[in-house]
């Protein structure tokens, strides 16, 4: 094993070299996501004039609105204006709700941060107790419980626990309101009250699968070689998990915990439909549906951005967690 | 429309007998529904189906359930009607016609809109005329084709001039995409109108708030302080919120969560018959559906009982192929219902030569109950021989795309105000939305006929006999009438059934009130 | 393997793996014979009533439409073991091949597959399915693929992280230093001493698949009607929930002890390949 000093510094240039790299590799990423995303969306059946008319469509409505809204120009056309614009910095117009793009982004995606956040806040040291505490009495009676337990959280459609929940603790119980439509003035007692049921469905969903990641990567570091050495050596078990297990099991831990993230923005799109919570997943679905082309782009490029960076975030921290990567 | 008059003439021929309908419209409402007066005060929440970043302040694009509560809300159009779907005035005091075809309309004196306007002629053309306009997108573009020309004749007249003759004008005028706006309007950020809520609160797909209009033009009204009109588009949670407590009225409720509903002592379902109807779609100009043999086949594999039983929960009415339910000032009662009758249906599925083909049918969440109804015409066809392949296709893209567009699909219409509109715009041969693609010269010659007819009886006679030409030939099959179902929290009073939709046609804003 | 040999490796399971084992095989001797035992075809309307509970006639009640909640489950069962497995295969094959290619091959390779994994999953899964179905209509095959599709990367992150670690460790080097070919070393080196978490993996990714397949009969796409996978069953009958119909009850409890199974069953595998 390197010296610390050593591989601190060698280990900072490595990083930086490697962040400066990712974020030009980010912009190569966005743009193939914003390529796929306008070519599967060109695939749809019907387009935004289309949709917005509906089922009382006349020809020559459908024909003008398909030109106010710019939809009779090719698709490249159509494409290279959104990219340069984008890349000006503007997000463009919504086909659909005619205003600023970056205007209804703007409205939404606070309350996907926040939700996220809250969950992460809860899921994570959650995930991580589980994991470790269950590796540390592998085959014992808690990992048994542990592992039935997260187990079962996964075990019921997400959809199904979240009724459930509403049922159990808004209809019956009357404690926590059904929907969350948080107001801009609520207190603190307010606002644990609106979050306290979709976080937990959240939850729910994501910390099993960070809990096993965890539990099996902190296993797999338990069977080496060095384990047994520093056992005989006399160290005691919790000094060696965290001096030695723990950073050579960092990398597909947190990769698990950055994955699970970046799950919650897109993937919470059940919660926000039956809390009916204003975020980007339900927004991004009504674009979809819509057909409005520049807001799904938008959609699609934040869900990417923030999954690079939770990516990056999770490669540094195993870089520097983990000795022989930092120096190789 | 119960005894056909065309209320210009008997009841609104001076502006003191019109103004006297208007006013004695609240205490009718309230006694009749609830025997208690109506009081002021109380903010509510209401939940529609969905909202999206489509939901508009512009009346002429209103799409959804949520835009039409809204523009009741914040406009009056220039009649309106009353429960038993009879046009009466509005912001027009009188709205008169000799020939259906030449209208003189007179405006109520003294209107304000919310910021103060005064409404003038001016603005009820512009308001009319935009729907002509393309560029408008109005939902109603169709109909507004029938308007020829409309001139303000002074600051309170005007005189709208139509293609043909149409007694139904004042009926048509009552739904909320004609509400009038101010003149010169575009775009439609303020919900500036006449209405009794102003707009306190606008977030596209999150939520609208209404506040009462202290200087709304009818007496007394409205009686709610605020309205906050939400949108949970899943059925289960909008049934949770209403039990929980989080919101106090409740959309298009499943006939299956009704029995939770009446189990709760707050709350009540509320059932409106309705001419809301999911149907069978054979089109006329494809294989192997326009073989008349196979159209009359499967109304008779549609197990109707079944269809009102299992798919609705007995909330629905037995239709009988054709779109005027019974409940219908115009429905002809001496027509023979179909009703299953596997023989029948076997012998002319036979005839229409298909055999073991496979005929898929597509269905789709977006025609409500298309799903199942689509399953139970593959089971019963597996008994005759008729191999039906299910394709539920998503909701999204459904009309675009799918609707119309095969030899065998599922539509979905909702109610409409006048016998005339249901069929001049589903059935006419040159209709955009005949939707088997059937013509038939007698029947579009009646439909003239009738639009220009206003003898009541005569009426009846000529719409009964294109019942019986739809039900006979048209390829629409059309099992049940959905009713329409909503769920009320019990403080609040002053309810009553509207056909048209949910919610009392969407107009629940200015007749509700909260007794907390 | 033969009988005898089949039962002394059963018995060297812990509980908690026999448990697994039971319930993983009474799936899919479901999913296999089950359809054949049915005693009503699955469309048929065969109660007045909806939502009725357990009797002689319908031992499992029936369910919203009045069909019959057995026969329901057994073909949904069906289904989703075909999806579930197939999609998991396919995503976990897919995955660790891409991840054992990009770790030995040079770093253009790596950085190049990488980038591509990132622009698959950053597309949300359940959004991504909602445009693909639009788009190319419903079928089985299509939702397999959505389902693979989803959780290829997922899989490549997570075997990568894997093989990287191992790719640092003295074993590894000792093979390079042999002369040993990039093929070898992915297949012999390499992937044996990964294969318990990628098991562990695979298990959750099955899990995974089955709920997602759930989560888009949510979003009202899925299997074609009248047949159904267990979400689908759940999904549609979720009006029971109040009264606790057992045609609610019994395919969320399939979908729970399927899952639950899997998992326990590959847990309680004995692991092979390591290398003291």
């Amino acid at each position: 094993m390197a010296s610390p000093i050593s591989a601190g510094s060698s280990g900072t240039r490595k990083i930086a070299i490697m962040i400066a790299g990712r974020i030009g590799l980010a912009f190569v990423t966005l743009f193939l996501v914003s390529l796929i995303v306008f070519a599967i969306s060109d695939l749809l059946p019907g387009d935004a004039a289309q949709e917005a008319l509906g089922q009382s469509a006349t020809p020559a409505q459908v024909a003008a609105l398909r030109h106010e809204m710019g939809l009779d120009r090719p698709a490249h056309v159509r494409f290279g204006g959104w990219i340069t614009g984008l890349a000006g910095g503007d997000a463009g117009t919504s086909l659909v709700a005619n205003m600023p793009v970056g205007e209804i982004i703007s409205q939404r995606l606070p309350n996907s941060l926040l939700l996220a956040a809250f969950t992460a806040l809860v899921s994570v040291p959650l995930a991580l107790s589980i994991g470790i505490a269950s590796a540390m009495n592998r085959g014992g009676r808690l990992d048994r419980a542990l592992n039935i337990a997260t187990l079962s959280m996964v075990a019921l459609p997400e959809f199904l626990v979240a009724t459930l929940a509403v049922l159990i603790f808004s209809v019956h119980l009357r404690w926590l309101p059904s929907i969350s439509m948080v107001p801009e003035d609520a207190g603190w007692g307010e606002m644990f009250q609106s979050f306290a049921m979709p976080v937990g469905a959240l939850t729910v969903v994501v910390v099993a699968q960070m809990a096993r990641m965890t539990r099996a990567a902190v296993v797999d570091q338990l069977d080496r070689p060095y384990v047994e050495m520093a056992l005989l050596k006399g160290l005691s078990r919790r000094a060696i998990i965290v001096s030695h297990v723990l950073p050579n099991a960092v990398g597909p831990i947190v990769n698990a915990m950055a994955l699970s993230m970046s799950y919650l923005l897109g993937g919470a799109i059940i919660v926000e439909t039956i809390f009916n919570y204003p975020g980007l997943a339900s927004l991004m679905v009504n674009a979809v549906t819509s057909r409005d082309m520049p807001l799904l782009q938008a959609c699609a490029m934040i869900f990417c951005s923030v999954y690079l960076l939770l990516m990056l975030i999770a490669d540094v921290v195993a870089i520097l967690a983990n000795p022989r990567l930092r120096t190789a | 429309m119960a005894d056909g008059s065309i209320f210009s003439r008997r009841e609104m021929l001076g502006g003191g007998l019109a103004l006297t309908a208007g006013g004695l419209l609240v205490p009718e409402g309230a006694i009749a529904a609830t025997q208690s007066l109506p009081r002021r005060g109380g903010r509510i929440r209401a939940a529609c189906m969905s909202l999206s970043t489509a939901d508009t302040l512009d009346p002429a694009k209103g799409a959804l359930s949520s835009d039409y509560v809204r523009h009741f809300m914040l406009y009056n159009c220039l009649t309106e009607l009353d429960r038993r779907l009879r046009p009466i005035p509005s912001l027009a005091e009188s709205i008169v016609s000799k020939d259906q075809r030449l209208w003189y309309i007179r405006l109520r004196k003294g209107i304000t809109f919310h910021n103060g306007k005064a409404l003038t002629s001016a603005d009820v053309v512009y308001s009319l005329l935009r729907h002509k306009d393309p560029a408008t997108a109005s939902k109603l573009a169709a109909i507004a084709e029938q308007f020829v020309a409309i001139r303000a004749n002074g600051p309170l007249e005007l005189t709208l001039q139509l293609e043909g003759p149409n007694a139904d004008l004042p009926t048509m005028l009552a739904q909320s995409h004609f509400a009038i706006v101010p003149a010169g309007e575009k775009a439609f950020t303020s919900g500036n109108g006449t209405g009794p809520y102003r707009l306190a609160v606008f977030s596209r797909g999150v939520r609208t708030v209404g506040r009462r209009n202290e200087n709304y033009w009818k007496p007394g009204k409205p009686y709610l302080d605020e309205i906050e009109l939400i949108g949970i588009p899943d059925e289960v949670s909008r049934v949770n919120a209403l039990l929980s407590g989080d919101i106090h009225m409740a959309l298009a409720v499943n006939p299956r969560s009704t029995r939770r509903v009446s189990a709760s002592p707050g709350h009540v379902v509320r059932e409106t018959p309705s001419a809301l109807y999911t149907n069978l779609i054979m089109r006329q100009d494809q294989l192997p559906t326009s073989n008349p043999h196979f159209a009359a086949g499967m109304k008779y594999l549609m197990d109707r009982p079944l269809i009102k039983r299992a798919l609705f929960r007995n909330y629905a009415t037995i239709a009988n192929d054709h779109p005027i339910p019974p409940f219908h000032p115009y429905f002809r009662s001496d027509l023979p219902q179909t009703a299953l009758d596997l023989d029948k249906a076997r012998w002319h599925l036979q005839r229409a030569g298909i055999g073991r083909t496979r005929v898929p049918v597509y269905a789709s969440p977006a025609a409500e109950g298309s799903v199942d109804m689509a399953s139970i015409v593959q089971e019963y066809g597996a008994k005759v021989g008729l191999n039906v392949a299910v394709n539920r296709v998503p909701a999204d893209g459904y009309w675009s795309t799918h609707w119309m567009k095969h030899p065998l699909g599922f539509g979905n219409t909702n109610p409409r105000p006048t016998a005339d509109l249901v069929f001049s715009l589903f059935y006419k041969s040159d209709a955009a939305w005949n939707e088997s693609g059937w013509k038939n010269p007698r029947f579009d010659r009646l439909l003239l006929e009738a639009r220009a007819e206003g003898d009541h009886a005569r009426r009846k006679q000529l719409y009964g006999e294109m019942q019986g030409l739809v039900r006979a030939n048209c390829g629409v099959s059309i099992p049940v009438f959905i009713s329409l179902i909503d769920a009320y929290d019990r403080r609040l009073k002053g309810w009553y059934p509207v056909q048209l939709g949910g919610f009392m046609g969407y107009t629940f804003a200015e007749h509700l009130w909260w007794e907390g | 393997m033969t009988p005898v040999s089949a039962l002394r490796w059963t018995r060297r399971l812990p509980l908690s793996g026999r448990v697994g084992l039971f319930f993983v095989l009474f799936w899919a001797l479901a999913a296999l014979v089950g359809p054949l035992l049915a005693p009503y075809p699955i469309g048929a309307f065969v109660d007045q009533n909806v939502f009725s509970g357990a009797s002689g006639q319908f031992l499992l009640g029936t369910d919203y439409l009045g069909r019959d909640v057995l026969s329901r489950v057994l073909l949904a069962a069906r289904y989703t073991i075909g999806l579930g497995t197939g999609a998991a295969l396919l995503a976990c094959l897919c995955g660790t091949g891409l991840a054992l290619t990009a770790v030995v091959s040079p770093a253009w390779l790596d950085e190049l597959l990488s980038r591509f994994m990132d622009t698959l999953i950053s597309i949300p899964s359940k959004i991504l399915a909602l445009v693909m179905v639009a788009a190319f209509g419903s079928s089985l095959w299509l939702l397999l693929l959505i389902a693979g599709i989803t959780y290829i990367p997922g899989n490549y992150r997570i075997a990568r992280a894997l093989a990287v670690n191992l790719n640092q460790l003295d074993f590894v080097a000792v093979a390079r230093a042999r002369g040993e070919g990039r093929f070898y070393i992915a297949v012999r080196e390499i992937l044996p001493n990964m294969i318990h978490p990628l098991l562990t993996d695979l298990g959750l990714r099955f899990v995974f698949i089955v709920l997602l397949l759930s989560a888009l009969s949510f979003l009202g796409l899925g299997v074609q009607p009248p047949a159904a996978d267990l979400g689908s069953l759940v999904r549609e009958n979720i009006s029971g929930i109040a009264e606790g119909a057992p045609a609610l009850i019994v395919p969320a409890l399939a979908i729970a002890t399927l899952t639950v199974g899997v998992n326990l069953l590959i847990d309680a595998l004995p692991r092979g390949g390591r290398r003291g």
